[in-house]
């Protein structure tokens, strides 16, 4: 049923649109990156401060307020230059599994998000327990990255 | 640019730049480490700069957020630098050709030129307005170019594999 979806949403004449322009799909990969780099340093100025190793003299609830719409407008970003992406290549990202595992990460990383890691942020106090929620952040964001850039390059 | 090209082609003679070119998987594994790298680099850098333009991370005073993140920002930089010159160094003539490598090489100068003017002049007066709720137009422009400049050097980055002007 996702197969016969993912194969009729390449069809689709936007679709179609991006693949037939030898432009838009790289400039939107392009871009792509650029918010990327804005959701990581939004994640991250957080990510560090849980590990300890951010601004000291604000708590963590702080830093990670001042971050926030950033990150929200980096992740926005994001999904409107990763759709199109997805459109175009749909059934062959159909058939990737660093397309999946990317999915399966980014699902994990949003609960954890607003779960876990939300919680942990209004704590007053570096623990092991803040450091741990800072590490396992990155290091499921950061296998969102290798895997996202994985597709491209063995897909 | 005849000595750049003679200094370009010699290290794609050398025995090791051949061998890392002939590996199936080196290269894209130095791509997929020179991109989270560049997370680490861009990323931290933005945030700075959004503090510098006024417009985030406001509750902390510039100079805190400026030490903390600095030293992430340089282990970003380094790992960017290492993985980028491994890329370049295993098909130099690839890039030797490609306008867009030599796009984001000039710009990649201009940030770091734009960073260095901040650094000896604006950041001088950090004390009259490191906790203010508004920035001097220095550390305002030295944000925007910041983002700008970072912002062409990852794009033209990105589209270092589609050689379109490019004249073999």
């Amino acid at each position: 049923m996702l197969e016969g979806f993912f194969n009729q949403m390449g069809q689709w004449p936007v679709s179609q649109a991006i693949g037939a322009s030898i432009w838009i799909y790289p400039t939107i990969q392009a871009i792509h990156l650029v918010f990327l780099a804005l959701f990581a340093g939004g994640m991250m100025i957080t990510d560090l401060r849980l590990l300890g190793f951010g601004m000291r003299s604000k708590t963590t609830a702080e830093v990670a307020r001042d971050a926030r719409p950033w990150m929200v407008a980096g992740f926005l970003g994001l999904v409107a230059t990763g759709l199109p992406q997805l459109m175009q290549n749909a059934s062959r990202e159909y058939f990737s599994e660093f397309f999946w595992y990317k999915m399966y990460l980014i699902a994990f990383g949003l609960i954890f998000l607003l779960t876990v890691r939300r919680k942990m942020i209004q704590a007053t106090e570096t623990s092991a327990a803040s450091k741990v929620v800072g590490l396992i952040s990155m290091a499921v964001w950061t296998g969102v990255t290798i895997n996202a850039r994985l597709i491209g390059l063995f897909t | 640019m005849q000595p750049v090209h003679d200094l370009f082609f010699w290290v794609s003679e050398l025995p090791t730049s051949i061998a890392i070119r002939e590996s199936l998987l080196f290269s894209p594994y130095l791509t997929v480490a020179h991109v989270v790298s560049m997370c680490l680099f861009a990323g931290l850098i933005v945030m700075m700069d959004l503090r510098l333009l006024g417009i985030g991370n406001m509750s902390t005073p510039f100079s805190e957020l400026q030490k903390r993140l600095f030293p992430w920002q340089m282990l970003g930089m380094a790992m960017s630098a290492v993985t980028g010159l491994t890329l370049a160094y295993s098909d130099p003539m690839r890039f030797y050709v490609n306008i867009f490598f030599w796009t984001k090489m000039l710009v990649m100068v201009l940030a770091g030129i734009n960073a260095m003017a901040f650094h000896f002049i604006t950041y001088n007066s950090v004390l009259t307005w490191d906790s203010r709720a508004t920035t001097p137009f220095g550390a305002k422009l030295s944000g925007a170019l910041g983002m700008v400049l970072w912002a062409i050097v990852i794009v033209s980055g990105r589209l270092i594999p589609y050689n379109w002007f490019q004249n073999n």
